[in-house]
């Protein structure tokens, strides 16, 4: 092959140096605070079936995972998400465990094909948690609170936004105008991009003038606690209103805690809806214009492996965070991060230089050996 | 430090996006829109405004580099961005159509070969309804085409429709209308939502004004 030797395949990347190092640091903060909140770590296989996946994700995700075969022929995949794994391991490995289950993790996840072309890379390594058996406010909200808590201590402070939604807004809108799956499909993705106008035109066939200005007002409406309230003026269905009432109650608690200033309420964000169940957010942070994590509710994923129970759990971005704190550490050109100046070893014989060498790395100090002069 | 940085495609739709803006509050002196100055502030410097190919003011917004755009919508389906689309602005209108010489018909071809800049919406196009299309993707003159017998037909972006019938070519199908839209940054949506707002708010005042003038 005339390939040069030099060249890595798209997507993938070295890292090396404070890079490297911050990294390690920002996955040390996560399963520091995963760790108080008393969530037990785990680590999925890097290589799994297939199928895992296609339960896990669906098809339309799991699709772009790197895919090879087995010794005997059944499909392989490298760990496209760890979710998958971990639901599958609460309905197997731990199905006799006391509930919830508390899982958390920081591993490296693999897609063929981007997200986007802003999120470019092929590997990536996701922080996530998982609290598998309660589906209560309280188990909604602490899953929430472990997010806010992660951003606080990586000093996002302020410079973050977590959006809140609940999928059964528009779900609840979906079946009230009983669209079939594709239509469905559409009306979902107009309203993921905001695009108003075209939705009025999308929903002419199917309501009347007010209904559809009511409807088109779904894509924008985002805020604080008011959008609740402008929300119930133009949604009339049971589905829609019990959602909008879950919404409230975490939001209630929210600004009793006083931080409403780092929550969003964003009706808009619909992306998923065929995987999570309930509430759904996102997360996105100063200085980087892509979302850096995302989570919800998804009572019905550990069904696909044998085992019904209500879940919920997010994941951040490792590789997205790091980016924006490395431009900001550099920016700040304080040598927090920096190492400590290395003690200089010369002369010598070698048993009496490591005699010394020793010494000084038992009392933890960083050494520095020099190999040329020696 | 401005609140908002626009990325405006540069050509076929900047005179007409700038004055809207203008009408919306975000003004740029002409002393500084006759400089050859890439990126500058508005009047207010609320606002920066920086002039890329219509092809790149996708690229910008979706990586955050800008926070909000102005594109016609036919870059938008070709580019396949993951952006919001908050307000359609009515400038700009042009049709996106399938062209052949005069007096051709298509309807015989087993396969069709297309020539066009807009590779993934044509293969959508004849992808849904069932034909096979050998797509050509050609940076400009797509016109000559047809006619010197590269393609059977071009799929392009048409506003009168002067230069296809100058070069002897007839519509045959419309697949859409395309106009300007304002693209906006997932994140800057979320996390500079007031500064936003703001913005569409303007802006739809500027343009129900505008349509009030025809």
């Amino acid at each position: 092959m005339s390939e040069p030797l030099s060249r890595i395949p798209g997507g993938m990347r070295y890292y090396f140096g404070p890079e490297a190092q911050l990294r390690r640091q920002v996955e040390a903060t996560a399963m520091t605070i995963f760790d108080g909140w008393s969530y037990e770590e785990i680590t999925t296989p890097t290589v799994d079936y297939y199928s895992l996946f296609e339960l896990g994700m669906g098809q339309a995700e799991a699709q772009r995972a790197f895919r090879f075969t087995d010794l005997d022929g059944r499909m392989l995949a490298l760990r496209p998400d760890v979710t998958s794994a971990a639901a599958r391991a609460a309905a197997t490995l731990f199905a006799e465990r006391e509930r919830p289950l508390r899982l958390c993790y920081a591993l490296p996840v693999f897609r063929q094909q981007p997200q986007s072309h802003a999120e470019w890379r092929r590997e990536s390594t996701q922080m996530g948690c998982e609290l598998i058996g309660a589906n209560t406010k309280v188990a909604d909200l602490e899953v929430l609170l472990i997010a806010a808590e992660l951003l606080r201590s990586l000093e996002f402070d302020g410079g973050y936004a977590i959006t809140l939604n609940d999928v059964g807004i528009f779900n609840g809108v979906a079946e009230r105008l009983a669209l079939d799956p594709l239509r469905r499909e559409e009306m979902r993705q107009l309203i993921d991009v905001r695009n108003a106008a075209d939705l009025e035109l999308f929903l002419t066939p199917d309501t009347s003038p007010e209904e559809r200005q009511a409807f088109a007002q779904l894509t924008q409406l985002s805020g604080k606690r008011e959008t609740l309230a402008a929300a119930r003026r133009v949604i009339s269905n049971d589905q829609s209103l019990a959602a909008l009432d879950r919404l409230e109650g975490l939001w209630d608690v929210v600004e009793l805690l006083g931080l409403s200033d780092s929550f969003e309420i964003d009706l808009g964000d619909v992306s998923r809806l065929d995987y999570y169940t309930g509430l759904t957010f996102k997360i996105y942070v100063n200085g980087i214009g892509v979302r850096v994590g995302s989570g919800g509710r998804y009572d019905g994923l550990t069904a696909n492996f044998g085992k019904d129970e209500p879940a919920v759990g997010f994941v951040l971005d490792l590789d997205e965070l790091t980016d924006v704190l490395g431009a900001r550490a550099m920016k700040d050109t304080v040598a927090r991060q920096t190492l400590a100046t290395p003690s200089g070893i010369t002369d010598g014989d070698p048993a009496t230089l490591f005699r010394g060498v020793l010494d000084r790395r038992a009392k933890g100090e960083r050494v520095l050996l020099d190999l040329i002069s020696i | 430090m401005p609140e908002l940085t626009i990325a405006v495609a540069k050509g076929r739709l900047q005179a007409d996006a700038l004055a809207l803006l203008a009408r919306a509050g975000a003004v740029v002196s002409s002393a500084a829109l006759s400089s050859r100055r890439l990126a500058l502030e508005d009047e207010s410097g609320r606002y920066r405004f920086i002039f890329v190919k219509p092809s790149d003011v996708p690229v910008y917004v979706e990586h955050g580099i800008a926070d909000c755009g102005v594109v016609g919508r036919d870059v938008l389906l070709e580019s396949e961005t993951d952006l919001l689309q908050p307000l359609t602005l009515d400038i700009a209108r042009c049709r996106i159509v399938v062209a052949a010489r005069t007096g051709t018909s298509l309807r015989g071809l087993g396969m069709l070969r297309v020539a066009t800049k807009y590779p993934r919406l044509a293969a959508a196009h004849f992808g849904a309804q069932g034909r096979p299309a050998e797509i050509i993707e050609l940076s400009g003159s797509v016109e000559l085409a047809p006619v010197l017998g590269l393609a059977d037909c071009i799929v392009d972006l048409v506003e009168t429709g002067a230069t296809l019938l100058e070069n002897g070519l007839e519509e045959i199908e419309v697949i859409g209308e395309s106009t300007a839209r304002l693209v906006v940054n997932r994140a800057s949506y979320q996390l500079k939502a007031a500064a936003v707002a703001t913005l569409i708010a303007a802006l739809e005042v500027a343009k129900a004004q505008v349509s009030n003038l025809d």
